[in-house]
């Protein structure tokens, strides 16, 4: 018994049985879906919001920013319970708005029975990356970068011609190239990571992402040794691209954590 | 917010359009879910839709007489005070050794990051292994000293185990973070106190660490909320909260009610609590400690 001092020659062997016997291969191809998905919707969402907000006259900004705190303080791990059922049926929330306002009644009234609309998201690649958008950390950080620009930026472009959609694309956005790289690493790191919002919002192990494949390697029974060596073939398979990611993106990610800080 | 820094584009429709995906996705996946929650803390809810009985603060009551949520509590807090500590304390050696440049520290900044790339559950798995009492690194221990170390059946030790995962997991974010304030110090300080005569270890303990204290103290901030998240993947993944209840934190606790009891309103009541504490103690933590570690730069 123990821990042997040297690597056998099996490495390769329970890395096969990872691909043929496991459904790790068609899991971490989910967690590729949800990742890059994350990362991009975040990373053009956040820009796109944050130029609103910093580069208009918005009265209702600071509104809209008061909204953000709250997303980084309270993860999804916490409020899981509700955003599974808001998952369930995305359109609850519509339904409860016409059922508090009486325009319900008035058309069950009318054509005999109330609206209940339902979409469920669950069990979808939508729904696995719709909630890991919902955060505020993209949005700041852009906000962030675009309060040092230069002040006569805009002035200039004006000048010269550009509307905001010009400005936008040809002079923001290839500024902006560091701060979403630091923004994509880091996001895709989170969705790639993530564990238990995908664990509850996939029903089938076909649409689980391979972390939580991972975790189902192990037995559910008290007592059985699990088979150490599949499953740890199964851990490096399965962090072996975000590894990767972070060797050769390092600065971004470490800019990226950087800045999340503040 | 601050004046606006720059000179504006004036359009009234176009940032709306910008803003209203991501706000429309934080309201629904955000704001809604937590609205819920507290709602159905007030109400007993049927599992799968059954309708709703308004019970006022019936649901409270029922989960702050439970033993159960006080122990679950309780173990959250232990977890989070000893788990966050460790996890700034223990990157902070690497931390001061990179700034000193000491020898292989730059390769070791770049390997010091990797764990933010290894999921908490992967990580629980893979120290379910490393700590497993008879295969594990500790397993001679238990060779020389039958049942020392027995993670299976000993309360104490999963929970040992439990944070030796958390901080591990925690080292890139605090690594960075705490390098990056060290590194931020003017070296003349480093120069003048050199002059002064201060050795190496006097530098470290009389200029860098109370230098840094802002780091110190606002990493922990972070890592409070960090530490619920992580723990869901690593008690889930190691322990599943057994043990009589000393490795059940507060997170798995409402995971196990809700989806596996059906308790809904239970599960919603307990998350409401959960919210309203960490949204005081994080508030707390920026009001008091924001301010008071604020040294001259």
């Amino acid at each position: 018994m123990g821990l042997a001092r040297y690597p056998g020659d099996q490495f390769l062997t329970n890395v096969v049985r990872i691909f043929s016997e496991t459904l790790i291969p068609q899991q971490m191809a989910n967690s590729l879906v949800v990742a890059v998905g994350d990362a991009l919707v975040t990373c053009v969402l956040s820009f796109i919001s944050a130029y609103a907000l910093v580069f208009f006259p918005v009265r209702w900004g600071s509104v809209v920013f008061a909204l953000i705190p709250a997303t980084i303080m309270l993860p999804l791990d916490i409020r899981v319970i509700t955003t599974y059922q808001v998952a369930s049926n995305v359109l609850s929330p519509i339904n409860a708005l016409l059922d508090i306002t009486g325009v319900n009644g008035l058309i069950a009234q009318v054509f005999g029975a109330p609206v209940m609309l339902e979409w469920s998201v669950l069990n979808t690649h939508f729904g696995l990356i719709a909630p890991l958008v919902a955060h505020g950390t993209g949005t700041f950080l852009f906000r962030q970068f675009f309060l040092v620009l230069p002040r006569d930026l805009v002035k200039a472009a004006r000048m010269d011609g550009a509307g905001p959609i010009r400005f936008l694309f040809d002079i923001l956005l290839p500024l902006s190239r560091p701060s979403f790289a630091a923004l994509f690493v880091l996001t895709f790191l989170g969705g790639w990571t993530q564990y238990l919002w995908p664990l509850v919002a996939s029903s089938t192990p076909n649409m689980q992402t391979a972390v939580v494949g991972l975790a189902r390697l192990a037995p559910d029974t008290e007592g059985v040794m699990p088979d150490f060596p599949l499953i740890m073939a199964g851990a490096v398979v399965v962090s072996i691209i975000p590894l990767v990611m972070i060797a050769v993106l390092q600065r971004y990610l470490v800019r990226g954590l950087v800045l999340s800080e503040k | 917010m601050s004046s606006p820094p720059q000179a504006l584009f004036a359009n009234r429709w176009l940032p709306v359009l910008l803003v209203t995906p991501l706000a429309l996705l934080i309201v629904i996946f955000f704001y809604v879910p937590i609205f819920q929650a507290f709602y159905w803390s007030f109400f007993l809810e049927r599992p799968f839709g059954g309708g709703s009985i308004f019970v006022g603060w019936a649901n409270f009551a029922r989960v702050l007489s439970d033993p159960q949520f006080w122990e679950a509590g309780k173990r959250t807090v232990i977890f989070m005070v000893i788990g966050s500590s460790l996890a700034v304390l223990v990157p902070l050696i690497p931390a001061v050794a990179a700034d000193r440049q000491v020898r292989l520290s730059q390769p070791a900044r770049n390997v010091l990051v990797w764990p933010k790339g290894v999921a908490g559950a992967s990580i629980g798995v893979i120290f379910a292994f490393i700590f497993n009492p008879f295969v594990g690194i500790l397993s001679p221990l238990n060779q020389w000293f039958p049942g020392i170390w027995a993670p299976g059946i000993d309360g104490t030790d999963a929970f040992i185990m439990l944070i030796a995962a958390h901080v591990w997991s925690g080292i890139p974010f605090n690594f960075v973070i705490l390098l990056a304030g060290l590194q931020s110090l003017p070296r003349t300080m480093h120069q003048a106190a050199a002059m002064d005569g201060a050795g190496a270890r006097r530098r470290i303990f009389d200029v860098q660490l109370p230098l840094i204290m802002p780091q110190v103290f606002l990493t922990p901030v972070l890592e409070f909320t960090e530490s619920i998240t992580s723990a869901f993947a690593l008690v889930d993944t190691m322990t599943k909260g057994g043990l009589g209840g000393s490795t059940n934190l507060l997170v798995y606790k409402i995971y196990v009610d809700g989806f596996n009891g059906y308790d809904l309103s239970g599960a919603a009541t307990q998350t409401a609590i959960l919210m309203v504490f960490v949204v005081l103690l994080t508030g707390a933590q920026f009001a008091l400690l924001g301010r008071r570690i604020n040294y001259e730069r």
